[in-house]
């Protein structure tokens, strides 16, 4: 990795990360946050990320999560006061409790962007870290009226809405103080949702005209005639989401770069995908939860494995902009009381 | 002394170079470009390590921001303390894990049924009385509007019921000012609630089924003045709370298993305290109907009186699963006498207590 790239340099992610490792890291640091009272758990989520992002390799640089767990704790600490307030309040006085959730919900677009700053700024790459630049009337917008503008019209605009709110949080994130451009087109979006709805639409006649047979033949009762209709369509809506996925998530990396910085290529591929969210679906169910620690690995390999990175000779010219003072609070804020904003 | 190849990551920027370590026993660690230029030279004071995360490079990190990072992914500097290990060996045994499977369940039960209900209580001895007092009120005007109406009893009926009240407030010397009893016809039957302010409602259907048996009346009031007594509503209060924030604070960062351990666990928690808490106003009532020249088994009479007048009504009331807001409130003061008869046994088990505490008394 000699510093001074001349020309571009084009590779996938490489993830490194293991599921047996995982489990056990993710397992003892949950078990050491139940015993602790939930404290540990500031440490335990700066470990797990840890882990996550340093077996995340890109140009044999890994990507690094700067956060101290003090700074998480501190942020979540308010958060639990606020949250303990609320209930104590609201049981008291009714009136006290709504107040209380009118200033959340006004306080919301503003932790939503303390969230996600937080995380950005966290997060490091060649130790030049991430930002998030976005605004209170930016989020106001993209999170609070465009989702009643797609719901009003039916939601014929809804494919046009999450593009842009994709397109406005992707636009708003820097790297060494650098624009990310996400030139996406609403165009990609309503495409990937048609193919989706003609495929669950083919997929249910199919399995209407097959399974209508088999449960015809079969007297009443929970029969295999039955159990394979229910699986059918199982699978379809595993395809379904992936057909819209793919198309959705390659159509981003094509159109997200730095220039001179950074540019991405995604190759996802529809039954592939289809196949890891299945099975990751089942493996939550079967071990109630258990699995969730091999799923995010599983599914993090695979996205790494389809994504392109091209480093171009740029990138050796950031400077870090970012400092590492700021408070955890909007992120743990926006957890506790479950404003989580993940769409993709 | 230990030679490590590995990157120089300049502070700062994204600059990078390849570079070797070399760690003296001292502590020192110089380090240089492979051409064999020296970059700089670092003392224990200077620098520090990024957390050891199993599988992972462990990078040095200097003064200024800085970062070594070894080529080797299992390289662990002979620095590092066993405090900086620890987490790393716990989270790569699976013993641990095992372990952990079974101390978790052991933890919880200790929590939920010792630490939480004692500093919960404690707790309620801090808050002020205004607080009992506007809970009370509020709670009285929202069921008013609700689910309430205006006593229907004539007045023949409701003088005998202000005769009884009279005669309890005088006998237990409670302060007039804070016991206040209600009377209220409402549509779901016989039954009696108390406030925190202690305020004590009465419908109208419990006054006609106990009508002919006073001592019955008697027995449900001193129950209810049992649980202002015990200051019950607020310690409900605060023990939910205290376990919903105990619940949040552990399984809250978990995610997927948080929502669903949250509810389901507060809920069944909640019956189980007010349970106990039942139990409670039982004794208060059964101590103190003997200074009424009133047998305990009045208490077991009046069990029986309201299980069957609510034998119709047992099914269609199953659930209480509480919500952790303001609403639950009132749906808890009133679900009171019917959620404890819509379980054989428990009603029961109390009529028995009740045996017991005349044979005790006699």
């Amino acid at each position: 990795m000699e510093s001074g790239l001349s020309t571009d340099r084009t590779d996938i992610i490489k993830f490194s990360g293991q599921s047996g490792e995982y489990f056990k890291l993710w397992f003892v640091n949950m078990f050491l946050s139940i015993i602790t009272l939930g404290i540990y758990s500031a440490w335990a989520k700066v470990r797990n990320t840890q882990y996550m992002y340093g077996h995340t390799n890109v140009d044999n640089n890994s990507f690094r999560f700067l956060a101290t767990p003090v700074q998480i704790l501190k942020g979540r600490i308010i958060a639990v006061i606020v949250f303990i307030l609320y209930i104590a309040l609201s049981k008291i006085n009714p009136l006290i409790g709504i107040v209380m959730a009118l200033a959340f919900l006004v306080a919301s677009p503003w932790l939503i962007i303390q969230g996600i700053k937080f995380t950005m700024r966290m997060t490091a790459y060649r130790n030049v870290r991430f930002s998030f630049e976005g605004t209170y009337g930016g989020v106001i917008v993209h999170f609070i009226l465009l989702p009643i503008l797609g719901a009003i019209t039916l939601y014929l605009a809804m494919p046009w809405v999450i593009q842009q709110i994709q397109q406005y949080i992707h636009n708003n994130i820097t790297y060494g103080g650098k624009h990310f451009e996400q030139k996406s087109s609403a165009g990609q979006y309503y495409i990937a949702v048609l193919f989706s709805i003609g495929i669950a639409l083919l997929g249910a006649a199919l399995i209407t005209a097959f399974g209508g047979v088999t449960i015809a033949s079969s007297a009443a009762g929970p029969s295999p005639g039955l159990i394979l209709v229910g699986l059918a369509v199982f699978v379809l809506f595993g395809i379904v989401n992936a057909v819209y996925q793919t198309i959705v998530f390659n159509h981003l990396m094509k159109t997200l770069e730095i220039e001179n910085v950074v540019s991405f290529d995604a190759n996802m591929k529809t039954i592939p995908f289809a196949i890891l969210v299945l099975t990751n679906i089942l493996l939550i169910v079967a071990t109630f939860g258990l699995a969730i620690p091999i799923v995010k690995i599983r599914t993090t390999r695979y996205i790494a494995s389809v994504t392109q990175v091209t480093i171009k000779p740029g990138i050796d010219e950031l400077v870090n902009t970012v400092d590492g003072e700021h408070s955890a609070f909007g992120e743990e804020a926006a957890g506790l009381f479950d404003s989580d904003l993940s769409i993709v | 002394m230990i030679k490590i190849s590995g990157t120089y990551q300049l502070a700062g920027c994204s600059k990078s170079h390849p570079a070797t370590a070399i760690v003296y026993d001292t502590g020192q660690i110089v380090l240089q470009y492979i051409s064999g230029e020296k970059i700089n030279d670092n003392w224990p004071s200077d620098y520090h390590f990024s957390d050891v995360i199993p599988g992972l490079r462990v990078d040095l990190i200097l003064a200024d921001g800085a970062l070594f990072i070894p080529d080797d992914k299992s390289f662990r500097w002979p620095q590092l303390s066993s405090k900086n290990l620890l987490a790393e060996w716990l989270e790569s045994h699976w013993f641990v894990v095992l372990s952990s499977v079974l101390i978790v369940p052991l933890f919880i039960w200790s929590m939920v049924n010792y630490v939480l209900p004692a500093a919960a209580h404690s707790a309620v001895a801090f808050l002020p009385d205004s607080i009992a007092e506007s809970m009370g009120e509020q709670t009285l005007y929202i069921l008013d509007k609700t689910q309430f109406d205006p006593s229907e009893l004539n007045s023949e009926q409701q003088q005998q019921v202000t005769k009884l009240w009279q005669q309890i407030t005088r006998q237990l010397d409670l302060p007039a000012d804070k016991y206040q009893l209600h009377l209220r016809k409402f549509h779901m039957g016989a039954n009696a609630m108390a406030l925190p302010n202690g305020s004590i409602i009465v419908t109208d259907d419990i006054v006609t089924l106990m009508e002919k048996d006073p001592n019955a009346l008697t027995a449900v009031l001193l129950h209810e003045v049992g649980h202002v007594e015990h200051q019950h509503s607020l310690k409900m209060v605060a023990q939910t709370t205290a376990t919903t924030m105990l619940f949040a604070m552990m399984f809250g960062d978990i995610e997927g298993a948080g929502e669903l351990i949250l509810g389901a666990g507060t809920g069944l928690l909640q019956s189980a305290f007010s349970r106990d808490m039942e139990r409670e106003a039982d004794a208060f009532a059964h101590q103190n109907l003997p200074k009424f020249n009133i047998s305990p088994a009045a208490f077991a009479d009046a069990m029986e009186l309201l299980l069957s007048s609510h034998s119709s009504v047992y099914s269609s009331d199953e659930d209480d699963a509480e919500s952790p807001n303001g609403i639950g409130q009132e749906k808890n003061t009133l679900n009171h006498w019917l959620q404890y008869l819509s379980s054989h046994p428990q009603a029961k088990e109390r009529i028995k207590s009740a045996q017991q505490a005349r044979s005790n008394t006699h």
